[in-house]
């Protein structure tokens, strides 16, 4: 993280003069099973400097977590480290005892966990659980180790840390729970901080903001940081080396710069190109094709030969590669072909057929106006119930509610695909399933073909239903462990009279073959495929009946980036094919940009602009999409947006702020009337629809410099708004 | 939500719980078969007299209105004559009540310190001969009824060993040792009943600490450098306990129920041997106040369980996740 100070070659200069922090040589972890052990880390070796941070990153399975928590000796059982030396400032940490660890742990080596909502106790307060760490590494009495507690706290960017010290977790947001983990991580003042996907539980804006956190304090401090994540663009925008992983294998070592210009392994240039970037236009994403394999069936040879397009036969034959320099370039990489490959132009697809162009001409296959959901505060007759004084004189009881949909407009034409995009609870999800009437609307219209789904009964939604299907985000737990794939699907036929009999058997594995599985995976059961081959699966229920439109809910999400690519052009061809019309749910803005043509873009329950994906990425912006374009790390290090780093957290769908729902942590509030009044969805004329005070050449302006610099100062003040 | 409006709620349930069981209980003791005045006057008595008494009792009023005059009654803590013994209900009541409550709040204690560290044990040693061991125990305890536990541990701990007398019980007052007697009659029966009780509260400590063990914030404890004793007992256990309350009060108003056998094998007078008296004389009053207070003392631990919920979890003490 330091690259904004100092350079990638400075780094390296000073790995040469001194002793690295952090030495793994060699390090073999594994599980032991019934049958053979799995090797989960295998003879993997790197080296961090202080002041470097380094990005070990790679799909799940890959074993870059237990690369982490073998550093850190918390490897549970059954697992255990079989070979190598951890050596951490010249101490081999993998001959020490637990006895000894315990003192290094948290003390010198201090970890970021994931899972921010998980990994603070419930029941201790935030302020106890960073003492207890002071406490038992530091010799310090309590008022000093509660001292040393809050000034960790403050210095994370938590406000009015003194206040919120006795605190529980749950009474912070995700955001403000991860600044309390890296204040614990970094209480004692740590050399080695390891940071384990410490953002991937985090909306992007407030990734944006806790990358931004551990880049200040990493150049205040000089610790070195080893960053697990499986996004690259995190990589992108923090590390300075960078190790890939792959099925247990260290496959490439780089600088970042190197890593993004010319990767030396065929893996490291799959994951690149499978990611859709935000600023760039594809047809068809590059992809990688099928999975990483299981640990416990490695394939003979190098174990990427299976998915690599540039395997020879003595990749499959000759043995695991070992990691070694490529002619050439700074890299190292696991490969025998490294030397002779040039992997930095990304593989274009051959299909390079222009872009799609919808017709909007005729009606419109769905329609939504006004539509509201509202689901009462509270439990039972008495909850969600306040005494309401705020039109004056007697106060009236007043039930509160949730307002997760507050009049959502917007329309799908056949064959489109139109993106909701936003941040965790901005209602998008709700929004799908009253689209479906999965959810009775409490106000507003949804037209399916200009029939008032709204208005009808529910046999006739359900005859409906052929028409209309949803594919989910984890399609292990959508699709039946008790029946077959073929069950599964051929039922839905035969619900909806679409196939029956012999034909339906036919149908089932043409559709099966359709989604890229073979007709032979009908007999199988859901349980014995991979995510992405379930999501595929998912697809196929769906396409089953025949539909016209289908809402896809964040069906990419649970995925690795080499499968989402692939899912995202199995999407694509299919609606190029039949003409569907998608209704797509995403939070990640580089997917939702790839795949729709139009996209509205929610922030509290309400749309803050709609139009065609170059509208709503190009100026004039709505001032929450221009925060939330600018949050998205890039996976390319070259490419760095100006963040605009908003204020404090979405505030209470059950209290919105009055007039404007954004005006408490817009960037660009111009004053009263922000407050005042709602802005209305306004078209310009050109089917770009803004909710914005503002004029369009305002809203095209750049966020100015002061204002991202304000963001943490005026954070500090807003401690209700967390 | 805050703490008092939660404590508010619990009452408020608990006191509608309590009207729907006067209800039930008045209506199926008057189901019952057996006409009050022949029970009091006896099958000789003339039928002018039984009319009489009758009338005196309020038998001739429809069922809502005795049942209402029943409720105020009851809500005065007047719960009518005892037919077999004479004296009112409640003094009987009041009489036996302490001797179980003391009983079964020894069982329930004794199961507690018990089951807690065995179940803690068991999930920290999980599949090691400890943790085989501790739930072998907890299975021969719950398949074993509670009077075959009371039985053995007169025959070996009375009998055979005599460390402890075989049953009775002996007021604090009344005794040479004051309460030293009274708890050398209160171990065995305590213990028998404990065991029964330890079962199932340690499976529940076990499984529940498994789950925490498993949870993010152990895995954080430790990679801060805390002792393994400091990540079972300070951030595990705390989260443990949690549901684990609710077991042990219902293990204490099972304990309640089970002790009219118990009362039995050990000889110990109180609400089980009540309660039985009660039933074989047809005594209503008594009967029904037995009733009322049992389900009282089931929803007394229940009501103790939430505050201490509320005490253990922040999350409930300061309004739900937000």
């Amino acid at each position: 993280m330091s690259r904004t100070q100092s350079t990638a070659t400075d780094v390296a200069s000073t790995a040469d003069t001194d002793t690295p922090l952090l030495d793994v040589r060699d390090l073999r972890t594994q599980f032991s099973t019934d049958a053979d052990p799995v090797v989960a880390v295998n003879d993997v070796s790197f080296t961090l400097s202080r002041g470097e941070t380094m990005g070990i990153v790679g799909e799940s399975g890959a074993g870059k977590s237990v690369t982490a928590r073998s550093v850190m000796g918390l490897i549970d059982h059954p697992g255990e480290i079989v070979g190598g030396e951890i050596l951490f400032d010249g101490e081999d940490l993998a001959a020490k005892s637990e006895k000894e660890m315990q003192t290094v742990r948290g003390n010198r080596i201090a970890l970021v966990p994931q899972d921010p909502m998980r990994s603070l106790n419930p029941v201790l307060t935030v302020g106890s659980q960073i003492v207890e760490t002071v406490e038992r590494h530091q010799n310090v009495s309590e008022t000093e180790a509660k001292e040393i507690a809050i000034d960790a706290m403050a210095e994370t960017g938590i406000p009015d840390a003194a206040d919120r010290f006795s605190d529980y977790p749950h009474e912070f947001s995700g955001g403000m729970r991860q600044r309390v983990l890296i204040a614990i991580g970094l209480a004692c003042e740590p050399d080695l901080i390891i940071a384990d996907e410490p953002t991937t539980a985090l909306d992007v804006t407030t990734q944006a903001k806790i990358l931004d956190l551990l880049n200040e304090l990493q150049e205040e401090r000089g610790m070195g940081i080893l960053m697990i994540t499986h996004n690259l663009g995190v990589v992108a925008q923090t590390c300075d080396t960078v190790g890939v992983m792959y099925a247990g294998n260290l496959v490439e070592k780089a600088e970042l710069e190197a890593l993004f210009e010319r990767p030396t392994h065929p893996y490291t240039r799959g994951l690149i190109d499978s990611i859709p970037e935000t600023d760039r236009e594809y047809d068809e994403l590059p992809t990688l094709d099928g999975a990483m394999p299981d640990l416990t069936e490695l394939p003979t040879g190098c174990n990427f030969a299976p998915r690599c397009p540039y395997a020879e036969e003595a990749c499959r034959t000759a043995g695991d590669p070992e990691l070694r320099g490529v002619e050439g370039t700074p890299s190292a990489a696991a490969c025998i072909r490294a030397d002779e490959l040039d992997l930095s132009e990304g593989r274009v697809p051959d299909a390079a057929g222009l872009g799609k162009s919808v017709d909007r001409s005729g009606d419109p296959l769905l329609r939504v106006e006004g539509l509201k959901k509202h689901f009462s505060a509270g439990d039972g007759v008495l909850g969600g119930l306040t005494l309401d004084r705020s039109g004056g004189g007697f106060p009236k009881l007043k039930r509160q509610s949730v307002k997760a949909v507050d009049g959502v407009d917007f329309d799908i034409y056949p064959g489109e695909t139109v993106g909701l995009v936003g941040e965790s609870g901005c209602g998008k999800s709700t929004v799908a399933r009253t689209v479906l009437q999965l959810l009775e609307p409490t106000d507003g219209g949804v037209y399916f073909d200009d029939q008032p789904l709204h208005e009808l009964g529910s046999s006739e939604i359900r005859s409906l239903r052929a028409e209309m299907q949803m594919i989910f985000q984890d399609p292990g737990s959508s699709l039946n462990p008790r029946k077959t794939v073929g069950g599964i699907i051929g039922r839905a036929m035969e619900k909806h009279g679409v196939a029956s009999g012999e034909e339906k058997h036919e149908r089932v594995g043409e559709l099966l073959e359709r989604v890229g599985l073979s007709a032979g995976a009908a007999g199988k059961y859901p349980h014995e495929f991979s995510g992405g081959q379930q999501q595929r699966v998912a697809i196929a229920h769906a396409l089953a009946v025949e539909p016209r439109l289908i809402v896809c809910d964040e069906p990419v999400s649970a995925l690795d980036v080499s499968v989402q690519a692939q899912i995202l052009n199995l999407l694509n061809e299919i609606q190029a094919e039949e003409g569907i019309a998608y209704l797509f749910i995403s939070h990640n803005i580089g997917v939702v940009k790839h795949i729709c043509d139009r996209l509205a873009v929610m922030y509290l329950g309400e749309v803050a602009e709609f139009g065609t994906v170059e509208d709503v990425f190009d100026a004039p912006y709505h001032p929450y999409t221009q925060a939330l374009l600018s949050a998205v790390p890039h996976a390319d290090p070259t490419r760095r947006t100006n963040r605009v780093l908003l204020e404090g957290t979405v505030p209470s769908p059950i209290d919105p702020p009055s007039g404007c729902s954004f005006r408490t942590r817009c960037p660009k509030k111009i004053g009263d009337v922000c407050e005042r009044e709602d802005p209305e969805l306004a078209d310009a004329g050109d089917g770009h629809h803004i909710a914005c005070h503002l004029s369009r050449e305002e809203m095209s302006e750049p966020v100015g410099e002061g204002h991202a610099g304000d963001a943490r100062s005026v954070e500090s003040g807003a401690r209700s708004d967390d | 939500m805050s703490m008092l409006s939660y404590l508010v709620r619990r009452v408020g349930f608990l006191a509608v719980t309590l009207l729907f069981v006067t209800l039930i209980t008045f209506v199926v003791t008057n189901v019952l078969p057996g006409d009050v005045a022949v029970l009091i006057l006896g099958p000789n008595a003339s039928e002018a007299s039984l009319q009489a008494l009758r009338a005196d009792l309020g038998l001739n009023q429809p069922l809502w209105v005795q049942y209402l005059d029943w409720l105020w009654a009851l809500f005065q803590l007047d719960m009518g004559q005892s037919l077999r013994f004479g004296e009112p209900v409640w003094g009987l009541i009041m009489d036996k009540l302490p001797r179980s409550l003391l009983l079964a709040v020894a069982a329930t204690a004794f199961a507690v310190v018990l089951s807690l560290p065995l179940g803690v044990i068991a999930a920290v040693k999980q599949n090691e001969p400890a943790d085989v061991a501790a739930s072998m125990f907890g299975f021969v305890g719950v398949s074993i009824p509670i009077f075959l536990w009371g039985l053995v541990f007169i025959l070996v701990f009375a009998v055979w060993l005599n460390l402890f007398p075989t049953g009775g019980f002996v007021a604090p007052s009344q005794a040479e040792n004051g309460w030293m007697t009274t708890i050398r009659h209160l171990v065995l029966p305590a213990t028998s009943m404990g065991f029964a009780l330890t079962a199932y509260v340690m499976r529940m400590t076990r499984s529940s600490m498994l789950e925490e063990l498993g949870d993010e914030y152990v895995k954080l404890a430790r990679a801060k450098g805390m002792s393994e004793r400091v990540v079972v007992i300070r951030h595990a256990f705390r989260n443990a306990v949690i549901p684990v309350i609710t077991v042990i009060a219902f293990q204490f108003a099972y304990a309640f129920g089970g002790i009219v056998v118990l009362e039995q094998v050990f000889f110990w007078p109180g609400m089980g041997k009540l309660t039985l008296t009660a039933i074989q004389s047809r005594d209503i009053p008594l009967l029904q106040g037995c009733i009322i207070v049992v389900a009282m003392m089931y929803m007394l631990s229940n009501l103790a369980a939430d505050v201490l919920y509320a005490y253990f979890d922040p999350r409930i003490r300061y309004g739900g996740e937000n």
